[in-house]
């Protein structure tokens, strides 16, 4: 149940990751950094890239969970103990993308029917992929992988020619404090190095895992870069307004043509891997959870989701204040569980103490 | 139950006490010193001609032998075992088997003379080749496994005989190829039809359910086909057979879901025809299923889907239609259900009328009537025939279909990618007999993509599926075709 293999966590970076970025992140990242919104993905995308990096140093010396790491180091209590916290990081992580993409169903996909009605069905297929553990999202990423590709192709295509690169010029047009901000301020958006870290112990070390997994995690990132130059080439000032990139990006072409919104085939292909993507966080919260209380998953995964909904419907109103809080206020909270927990973890005992 | 005795008219009142069905006789002769004889067996079921000639005719010219072994050699039967409980000599004789009794011998001596009303060895009507061999099983279960012997000679091939159903004590075969199936995985197999506790096996779909390792899946828990050329080249690649008697439909395990996208022809013809083939049958799935879902999620909820002329003529066809899409269309999918039930089960001479009555009636008059749309028509006709391309998953993709738009219909697009989501997760979690049914797609086997959706040429297909974890991987070695004229 909770295996996964090298190739699907690559598979995992290049298709699953860059979705998550498709929907909010590129408006929220032109009001942070303006035309710059690139040098801010960058440097997001290198502080991420190290600790995946850094992660992946960690699988090949030690092969060990984190789980067995942390109680080599600190004790079976302490290990629950993180655990447990870093279900609580998983939670909230899982909470803006769910909002994020009841929006974008409402916004995108429906005119006439009440977002919660529509979107709460969600929650049984997240309970569903939360039982079924680690292996579903291994096996996801190899579904994902030429769902992802053929959709982002085309939409890329498809928005290429209305795309007026010159739109990002002048480079540092903005300050380099606005840009820090924009980097900072997407924190949330950047946990996959969290994620990878609780794959450790899960996956076999094979010949060269590292480079594979960091090319892997290199490709996904250009995809986000690509997305976000087009994205920002097709709307320049105005992109600040589109809160649902992806099905926004490609709509002035297909509207000139006679063939009608043909593009929303590979804006549904791509929210398809978005479901997949969006149970992630979830699935960790119940991983950390069933290892915190040596539990089944069953009760967990019922638990969270259930929670997880009652938090949509009560912020169902509330995004954009939701959204301020975990982006302008608590983006400190997602770079310590992303970036420097992860980081930290290559000081933990490698070795137990009967070792 | 008390063992056989010497004397023959106390054997034969024994197993009388346990045959009473009248059907049950006993043929009385005497050998050629006076000793009364007696063969038991089933009318009907038994060849009464060879009873006579390799039993009868045989002991009547030879002296009272003194023990059945002895009696099996004047015998001129190749089929012969001794047996002295009366019970299991019971099951032989149901069986459609003769039992000697002798009298001064203990034994009895069980003779194979089974002889069935059978139908011929002739093409399925579920699988009719255009290329290819075309003979397929029947419902006797010796003459099945000579067909699968004739196509694999080799001493590699190995049956297990077992018995299941209290009341019907149906054979069941389970064959595989020694070195090349999994043992574990037959292991597993033999272990779980000899848990098989039920009263009778009509047919091998019950034994189907019993080694299923998720009983409430709406997936096939097994492959099947009626085909031995089929069912020896599964075994090749790694799979373990199994035969019912009474069965003209052999089940494969582990069953992969693209295997029902494979057909036999496949194999026969080039492999751009075949890839181009397995392509269509995978699209047609995808219509049957998808494409009422879409038609009712784009009406309702995603109009700028369509192109604008598309969409003025879908408009102008629904206009003035009471009923809503969605129950226009799953009202559509009901009735195509219920008239492809009907035709099924109706008399032939009758199946004309009532294809007349189900085209024009219901589809026509309908329309104009303005009870339904002529595009619904249309969608119910594409989704209900490409299901028929791969006939092996019509019950499954019909139930699909039908939730599909009951998703559309209530929750519109994002509920058919959830329903899409939830299948996935369901169908790339479920391992059986250790073998995920999803692969070579997920997870990536990139050998046996080979054989999939796309199919190389056989000098591609060197190695057997590695999902199957055969011991020996490889089943073409010459992998260039050249022809060796060997150096002296």
């Amino acid at each position: 149940m909770e295996r996964i293999k090298v190739r699907q966590l690559c598979f995992y970076f290049v298709a699953m990751m860059p979705v998550a970025k498709l929907l909010v992140y590129p408006a929220t990242l032109t009001y942070q950094s303006k035309n710059d919104l690139l040098l801010s993905a960058f440097v997001n995308c290198l502080a991420e890239g190290a600790i995946v990096a850094l992660v992946m140093l960690l699988a090949k010396k030690s092969g060990k969970s984190l789980f067995a790491l942390l109680e080599n180091t600190f004790g079976n209590i302490t290990a629950k103990i993180v655990y447990g916290v870093f279900a609580l990081f998983f939670f909230a992580s899982a909470l803006l993308p769910f909002m994020e993409h009841k929006n974008f169903v409402l916004q995108v996909m429906y005119e006439n029917v009440p977002s919660i009605i529509s979107f709460a069905p969600f929650f049984f297929v997240c309970f569903f992929a939360c039982v079924k553990g680690f292996k579903s999202i291994g096996r996801m990423a190899d579904i994902s992988l030429p769902i992802f590709i053929v959709a982002f192709a085309v939409l890329i295509l498809l928005a290429f020619p209305h795309a007026d690169f010159a739109a990002l010029l002048p480079l540092q047009g903005a300050s380099a404090g606005e840009v820090l901000r924009g980097s900072l301020f997407s924190a949330n958006w950047y946990t996959e190095a969290a994620f990878l870290l609780f794959f450790l112990g899960h996956f076999e070390y094979e010949k060269r895992a590292s480079v594979k997994v960091i090319a892997s995690y290199a490709i996904g990132s250009a995809a986000v870069l690509l997305f976000l130059a087009v994205f920002y080439g097709v709307f320049s000032d105005i992109a600040i307004r589109q809160q649902n990139a992806v099905a926004q990006i490609s709509k002035y072409t297909t509207s000139f043509t006679s063939l009608g919104r043909v593009d929303y085939l590979f804006i549904f292909a791509i929210a398809l891997v978005m479901i997949f993507r969006l149970c992630v966080p979830a699935q960790m919260c119940v991983h950390c959870l069933c290892k915190s209380f040596g539990c089944k998953p069953m009760l967990p995964a019922a638990a969270v989701n259930i929670l997880l909904l009652a938090l949509t419907v009560f912020f169902n109103y509330s995004f954009l204040e939701l959204q301020t809080l975990f982006t302008q206020r608590l983006w400190f909270l997602f770079a310590l569980f992303a970036y420097a927990l992860p980081a930290a973890a290559l000081l933990l005992k490698r070795r137990g103490a009967h070792e | 139950m008390k063992k056989l005795g010497n004397t023959c008219k106390e054997n034969v009142a024994a197993l009388k006490g346990i045959l009473t069905s009248e059907d049950i006789l006993v043929f009385a002769f005497e050998t050629q010193d006076g000793a009364a004889c007696a063969a038991i067996y089933a009318d009907g079921i038994t060849d009464k001609a060879l009873l006579g000639e390799q039993v009868a005719r045989p002991l009547s010219r030879e002296k009272t032998p003194k023990t059945a072994q002895e009696a099996a050699k004047i015998l001129q039967a190749p089929e012969t075992k001794t047996e002295t409980d009366p019970l299991k000599i019971a099951d032989e004789v149901l069986a459609g088997n003769t039992a000697l009794l002798i009298d001064g011998v203990a034994e009895a001596v069980i003779i194979g003379m089974k002889k069935l009303s059978m139908r011929a060895i002739m093409e399925p009507p579920g699988a009719i080749a255009v290329k290819g061999p075309r003979e397929g099983f029947i419902e006797d279960l010796k003459t099945n496994m000579s067909l699968v012997r004739n196509r694999l000679r080799t001493p590699k091939l190995q049956f297990k005989t077992l018995t299941a159903g209290k009341q019907s004590k149906t054979a069941i075969a389970v064959g595989y190829l020694d070195g090349i199936a999994d043992e574990e995985i037959v292991k597993k197999i033999v272990d779980k039809i000899e848990c098989i506790e039920i009263d009778g096996i009509p047919d091998s779909s019950y034994v189907a359910k019993f080694l299923a390792e998720r009983p409430n899946s709406l997936f096939k828990p097994t492959g099947t086909t009626e085909k031995p050329d089929v069912l020896a080249a599964k075994m090749l690649e790694g799979r373990v057979a199994i035969l019912v008697d009474g069965s003209p439909i052999a089940l494969t395990l582990p069953y992969l879901l693209v295997e029902d996208f494979q057909g036999a022809q496949d194999y026969f013809v080039s492999p751009y025809r075949a890839s181009i083939s397995r392509l269509l049958r995978f699209f047609g799935v995808f219509v049957s299923v998808f494409l009422p879902a879409m038609y009712v999620a784009a009406q309702l909820f995603k109009l700028q889907i369509l192109p604008l002329s598309f969409l003025l003529t879908i408009s102008g066809s629904v206009q003035g239609i009471p009923l809503s899409p969605s129950l226009e269309l799953f009202f559509l999918l009901l009735v195509l259900e219920i008239l492809i039930e009907a035709s099924v089960r109706m008399p032939k001479y009758v199946a004309l009328a009532l294809s007349v009555i189900g085209a024009l009636v219901l589809g026509d008059t309908a329309v104009k009537a303005g009870l339904v749309s002529s595009s619904a028509i249309i969608i119910m006709a594409l989704s209900g025939i490409s299901a028929y391309t791969v006939p092996d998953l019509v019950g499954t993709t019909s139930i699909l279909r039908l939730a599909f738009v009951v998703v559309a219909g209530s929750i519109g697009t994002f509920g058919v990618l959830l329903m899409t989501a939830l299948v996935l997760y369901y169908l790339v979690t479920a391992d059986a007999y250790g073998v995920p049914l999803l692969a070579p797609f997920s997870p990536l086997i990139r050998r046996d993509l080979k054989d999939s959706l796309l199919k190389t040429s056989m000098y591609g297909l060197d190695k057997r599926p590695k999902v199957l974890q055969s011991k020996n991987k490889t089943r073409l070695r010459n992998k260039g075709g050249k022809v060796n004229h060997g150096k002296n």
